[in-house]
Formats: structure tokens, C-alpha cells, sequence
């Protein structure tokens, strides 16, 4: 058979014509990116931004079944296309993942080319936008006439669109603020990472309690000098229990007691205290060759200084072990009289009318005396179109999963 | 790490070294084959059963570290050179997969653990076991495609037809592909509930998007007509992908903004 190659844009158009396409759209989204000096895309706020989407999808979708037989709707619907887009957004993508994404100065070519943000820049767009309308094309030919056995392809391809486009053109709307309040106080101020002047809120947060829970401390070896950890002994961090024994090169140390919460009492000896006041106490044997000796050491806390024991020209001590909890006790109200109490806690959000709260941070020098807890606020319209998308794109998963299993049977 | 983690390691090595022995005896012998499976079996049970115990004693999963997701893989990629051998009839396979294990728990042996039994408060979520399983599972029948496709590749090369091990190489990648977008969705929806958002395209993310569209690119390339023994190519490669999204992105100039920052060993 003598197989006659193909030329470039002769039909019918296939993976060279998809590469060239999609080599000039990106490249094409960098000249507009570097045109704008750097500035990435803008989106409209609700609800234009659910017009336009909704705009582009009934407008490819009746490309897609208007013009179902066109050579060239075909091949902008067509795998060579898809492959092509995904490959330039896994590339665009790559830039994403290698360059760290952060503020960089102005006019370098870096930020002019929208390197350093490149999942708001004008390539990404570019070809996320292609993307969903290749992919929209080639959903509108197996939506109609529907038939069952496209379920699998309508799940992911459907729930793909959908996720995708609608996480893309819900951005602007996404609002993300971070609200400072004290113990016993109450506040309706957030302020989000791009401005100074913070928000007003159409509720109230109070908090009654902030309350941490920490490990157990860790006992480490360190130089006064520099005050850092030795660095082999950073990765043999040992947290405290009564019986504990640990050796560094020529001295060991063995914890005789170990009292969680406590207090300095007569004669250096701790003793127990309650959980809010108290803190670690460890008393160590410490052996350096034929030398022994013991001693209490402490982690201490914004009210009692710390103790360390000295080991030669280094210290030995313990520090207050790493949050194992944190959590404040709120009542949230607004206006209208809507009122809720809560715990928030780390995965442990709560909604209020549409917006959601995290527990976000506290003071990390005070640690468990933290006076004020940081709540995260987030308000996002367009996450249930999002979850659907996901929702869809798993059940395909488990289509596509059971059918593979079962089509392997006849494979072997 | 633990005082016993080297002796339920170099017994776990031993029983697969004896296992593979054994099944090459058995090509000759028939009856070696029993008990050259109880033994390569043997040596993912003692893993197993190594998992089992030290979870006891963490008091959490051992799933946080990459040290400890090496004892899962080592535990569970023999099992998929097992279950290949039995449902195509592809012995080679396993042999491989105990060698990767072995690999795996040799980088163990290296670098000895930290005895840490803190979980960040992010950490501490229903989600963090199916996500990290999923995604265990995901890498370990991806990294059987990719060992079958470099077979296929090698077989090509001394061109020898295998259509057999295209269609293992084919559906060990599409099974992984279900495992990566389930473990992708999980990530997201547990971010939504730990951070806020569910996508923020975090260098692990990032990386976990790329290895999910390498496979994705995979599975559309099949579907055209791209010719399949090419494509072994693509699947014995993309698995770098996934080695970077795995432990390199600790290394990258990007890791820096990550709040993915797991102990590394
Ligand atoms: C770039 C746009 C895309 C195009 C043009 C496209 C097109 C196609 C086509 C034509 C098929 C073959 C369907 C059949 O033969 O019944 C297919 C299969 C498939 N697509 Fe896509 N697709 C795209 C993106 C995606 C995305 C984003 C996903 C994941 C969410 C996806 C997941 C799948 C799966 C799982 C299959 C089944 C593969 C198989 O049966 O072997 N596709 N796609």
C-alpha cells in the first residue's frame, strides 16, 4: 500500500494543524498578556459572568449540533484538538508548578509575561476557553440524540465542563476574608489578602474562648550560640514521656518525671497546676561520660521563664509540643436576628447563611495564651455548581471503572 | 524508626527473594509453585501485618510521612504483580513488583524514620485516609502500567509481537487514571473543608492536575488512532510525571508557598 502523507491544512485537518492552532493561541496569549504590561484576566462579578458562560455554552453547543457535519467544527471538536489543549494547558501548568506563583517586581519580563501568575494570565485563559469549547463540541454530538450507553462519556465530559467552567468564571465572586477577634470581643471587620481597609460583614463574630491542645513537648539539644537545634538532632525530635531515654553522640538523658501541667513550687520542685496556668516540667539525668546529674527543666510560658539544662557548651531542653487542636467557642448573629453558637475548629467549618467560617490561626507567639483567634470567611455562589461537576465526574469514575473491569474479562 | 522495622523488612526481602526462586524452580517443577506463592505472599503479609502494629502504636495512621507510604507500597505492589499473574496469566510482572517493593523498603532501611506521632490539625480529617489510600492505590497500579510498558517497549525493541501486554499496560492505566481522579476530587473536597477552597492551585495540586492530565492524554490518545505500540512509550514515561508530583515537589523552587509541607525523609 503506498500511503500518500498528508499536507499541512490539507483535509482532513488532523494533529499538526491542532498543534500549529494551538501553538499560535498560546502564543498569542502571551503577546496579550505582555500588551496589557502583565495584567492577567478580569472577569465580571454575578451576574455577568453567569450570562457570558451561559452565552458560550449555548453557543457551542448549537455550533456543535448546527453544524455537526462541517469538516472544520469537526476537528475543533475532535481528539487531535483535545490532545493538543491539554498538552499546552499541562505545559501551561508546568510554569505553574516549577515557578513559585508570588508577587514579583513589576515590568520584568516575568511578570510582564504573567509567569508568576500564570493560572490568571492570558495563555491560560486562552486555552482553558478553546479547551471547553473543543470539549463542549465534541459533549453536544453524544448529548443528542441521548443514548444510555453515552452515559459514561456524557458523566466525565459534562462534569469536566461544567467543574472547569464554572470554577473559572465563579473566581471573581469567590471572597476570601480573614477576621482578627479577641476573647470576649465581638467583630464584623474582614480584611482580604489585596487591601488594607477591611471589610464590613453582614454579621457579627464573638468569642467567648480560644483553647489549644498541644502534643507533648519535644526534648532537643541545642547551641547557644545560634539558638537553632543541632541539625542532626532536628530529625530525631523526641517527644517527653515519663521513662523517656535518648543519646546524642556522648550524652544521654533519661526522664525521670514528667509533669504536663505544672507550676515552680519550693525548692525547684513543680507542682501539678491546672490546665490553663500550668505548663511542662521534665526532670532530667542527664550522663556525659562519668558525670550524672539531675535537674527539672521547663518549657515555660509568657508568664514563667524557661529552663534549660546545660550539657557542655550546649543546652538541653523541651519546648511546648506542636497544636494538636485549636478552637474557639463563637456566636455568630446578624440583623435579622439569625443567630448561631458554635465550636469552629480546624476541618471543622460552620456555615451562616451563605457564607462559611474557619478557624484559621491565633497568636503563635502566646501559643496556648493566645488572646485572639483568626477566622477565615469565605462566601462562594458557585460551589454547588462546582460539587456537581465533581459529583459527575465520579459517578463516570465508577461507570468507567466497572466497565474496565468487566471489559477485561474478554481481553484475556 | 522502630527497633523491628529492619527484621520485618529483611524478612519481608528474604520471602520474596525465595518466592521468586522458587516460581523460576517451578517453571521445571510444578509443584514449587504453591509454595513459591505462599512465600511471595509471605512477604507482603509481614508487611502488612508490620503496618498493622506500628499504626497501633502511632495512634494514627501511618500515612504521613513519604517514609511510611513506602511500607503501604511496599506491602501492595507485589499484590497487583499477583493478581495480574492470576487474571492474565503475565508472570513476569510480579517479579518486578517484588523487586520495587524490595527498592522500597531498602530507601527505608537508608533513611531511618523519625518516631513522630503528631498529626497536624489539618491532617485530622475523615478524609485523610480514602485520600491518601486512593491515591496509594492509584500510584501503584500506575506504576505497574509503566513497569508493563517498558516490557513492552523492550519486547518491541526485539521485535517480539504482545498484544497481551499492551491491553495490561492499557487497563492497569485506566484503572489508575479512576484512582487519580477520585484522589483529586477527595483532595478537593477535603480542601474545601481544611483550607477553605477546593482548588488553589498549590504546587502539589498543580503536580496532581499534570500526572492526572498525562493519563488523561493517555486515554484519549488510545481512543485515536495513535498506534498502541508507540503509546508504551508515553506510559512508560509518564510515570516520571508522577514521581516528580510524589517526592519531587519537595525539591521544587515552587515548594516553597506549599501548605503541603509533609515531613520529608
Ligand atoms: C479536550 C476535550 C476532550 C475531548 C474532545 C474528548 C473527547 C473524547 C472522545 C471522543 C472520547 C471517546 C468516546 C467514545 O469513544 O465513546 C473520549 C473518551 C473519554 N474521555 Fe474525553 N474528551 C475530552 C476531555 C476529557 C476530560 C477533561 C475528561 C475527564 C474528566 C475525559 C475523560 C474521558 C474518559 C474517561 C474517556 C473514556 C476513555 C475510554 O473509554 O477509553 N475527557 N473523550
Amino acid at each position: 500500500m503506498v500511503v500518500v502523507p498528508r499536507r499541512l491544512f490539507q483535509p482532513p485537518w488532523e494533529f499538526r494543524e491542532a498543534a500549529l492552532f494551538t501553538a499560535v493561541a498560546v502564543f498569542a496569549g502571551f503577546a496579550f498578556q505582555y500588551a496589557a504590561s502583565g495584567q492577567g484576566v478580569a472577569l465580571p462579578h454575578l451576574p455577568f459572568n453567569a450570562i457570558a458562560l451561559a452565552l458560550f455554552a449555548v453557543f457551542v453547543l448549537s455550533v456543535g449540533l448546527g453544524f455537526k457535519n462541517n469538516p472544520m467544527v469537526k476537528w475543533f471538536g475532535g481528539i487531535p484538538l483535545g490532545l493538543c489543549l491539554i498538552f499546552a494547558i499541562a505545559l501551561l501548568s508546568l510554569i505553574g508548578g516549577v515557578v513559585p506563583q508570588e508577587a514579583i517586581k513589576p515590568g520584568s519580563l516575568s511578570a510582564l509575561l504573567g509567569i508568576n501568575q500564570i493560572f490568571s494570565s492570558w495563555p491560560f485563559a486562552l486555552a482553558i476557553l478553546l479547551f471547553l469549547a473543543n470539549l463542549g463540541l465534541s459533549l453536544s454530538w453524544k448529548l443528542v440524540p441521548f443514548k444510555l450507553k453515552n452515559l459514561q462519556f456524557i458523566l466525565f465530559h459534562a462534569g469536566f465542563w461544567i467543574a472547569l467552567s464554572c470554577a473559572i468564571f465563579g473566581t471573581p465572586d469567590l471572597q476570601r476574608l480573614v477576621m482578627k477577634v479577641d476573647e470576649g470581643q465581638e467583630s464584623n471587620l474582614g480584611y482580604s489578602m489585596e487591601s488594607e481597609t477591611p471589610q464590613k460583614l453582614p454579621f457579627s463574630v464573638f468569642l467567648h474562648n480560644f483553647s489549644l491542645e498541644e502534643y507533648p513537648p519535644q526534648l532537643f539539644l541545642y547551641d547557644p550560640q545560634s539558638g537553632q537545634p543541632l541539625e542532626e538532632l532536628t530529625k530525631t525530635t523526641t517527644l517527653v514521656h515519663k521513662g523517656v531515654k535518648a543519646s546524642w553522640k556522648n550524652v544521654d538523658v533519661e526522664v525521670l518525671d514528667f509533669l504536663p501541667y505544672a507550676l515552680p513550687g519550693k525548692n525547684g520542685v513543680p507542682e501539678p497546676a491546672d490546665h490553663k496556668a500550668g505548663i511542662s516540667f521534665a526532670k532530667v539525668k542527664i550522663s556525659s561520660g562519668s558525670a550524672q546529674r539531675e535537674e527539672w527543666i521547663t518549657t515555660g510560658s509568657p508568664m514563667v521563664d524557661t529552663k534549660d539544662a546545660q550539657v557542655g557548651a550546649l543546652y538541653l531542653g523541651i519546648r511546648a509540643g506542636t497544636p494538636k487542636a485549636f478552637r474557639s467557642e463563637v456566636t455568630v448573629h446578624d440583623d435579622n436576628g439569625q443567630q448561631t453558637m458554635a465550636t469552629l475548629e480546624v476541618n471543622h467549618p460552620i456555615n451562616f447563611t451563605d457564607w462559611k467560617l474557619y478557624q484559621m490561626g491565633y497568636d503563635q507567639k502566646a501559643g496556648r495564651w493566645s488572646q485572639f483567634s483568626l477566622i477565615e470567611l469565605i462566601r462562594d455562589p458557585w460551589l454547588p455548581a462546582v460539587y456537581l461537576g465533581f459529583f459527575m465526574i465520579m459517578a463516570g469514575n465508577i461507570l468507567f471503572f466497572w466497565n474496565g473491569i468487566k471489559r477485561t474479562e474478554g481481553a484475556s | 524508626m522502630i527497633v523491628n522495622f529492619t527484621t520485618v523488612a529483611i524478612v519481608a526481602m528474604v520471602c520474596w527473594a525465595l518466592g521468586t526462586l522458587l516460581s523460576i524452580l517451578a517453571r521445571r517443577t510444578p509443584a514449587l509453585k504453591i509454595p513459591a506463592f505462599v512465600l511471595s505472599l509471605g512477604g507482603s503479609l509481614f508487611m502488612a501485618a508490620f503496618i498493622a502494629f506500628y499504626w497501633s502504636i502511632l495512634d494514627r495512621p501511618p500515612l504521613r510521612t513519604l517514609g511510611e507510604t513506602r511500607l503501604w507500597y511496599a506491602a501492595l505492589i507485589p499484590l497487583v504483580g499477583f493478581l495480574v499473574e492470576y487474571r492474565w496469566k503475565i508472570e513476569w510482572l510480579k517479579y518486578y513488583c517484588m523487586a520495587l517493593a524490595a527498592f522500597f523498603l531498602c530507601i527505608n532501611l537508608l533513611h531511618p524514620e523519625v518516631f513522630d506521632k503528631t498529626l497536624m490539625p489539618a491532617l485530622q480529617s475523615p478524609w485523610f485516609i480514602p485520600h491518601v489510600i486512593v491515591y496509594l492505590v492509584g500510584y501503584v497500579l500506575l506504576a505497574a502500567s509503566s513497569v508493563t510498558a517498558l516490557h513492552n517497549v523492550y519486547l518491541q525493541l526485539r521485535h517480539k509481537g504482545n498484544d497481551n501486554g499492551e491491553s495490561v499496560s492499557h487497563y492497569l492505566a485506566l484503572l489508575g487514571f479512576v484512582l487519580l481522579s477520585f484522589g483529586l476530587i477527595f483532595g478537593a473536597l477535603w480542601a474545601k473543608e481544611a483550607w477553605g477552597h477546593y482548588w488553589t492551585w498549590d504546587p502539589k495540586e498543580t503536580w496532581a492536575f499534570l500526572s492526572w492530565l498525562a493519563y488523561l492524554g493517555y486515554l484519549h490518545a488510545w481512543r485515536y488512532k495513535i498506534d498502541r505500540s508507540k503509546l508504551q512509550w508515553y506510559l512508560a514515561l509518564s510515570f516520571v510525571v508522577l514521581l516528580v508530583c510524589w517526592f519531587g515537589v519537595n525539591y521544587l523552587p515552587s515548594a516553597a508557598n506549599s501548605v503541603h509541607t509533609y515531613s520529608q525523609s
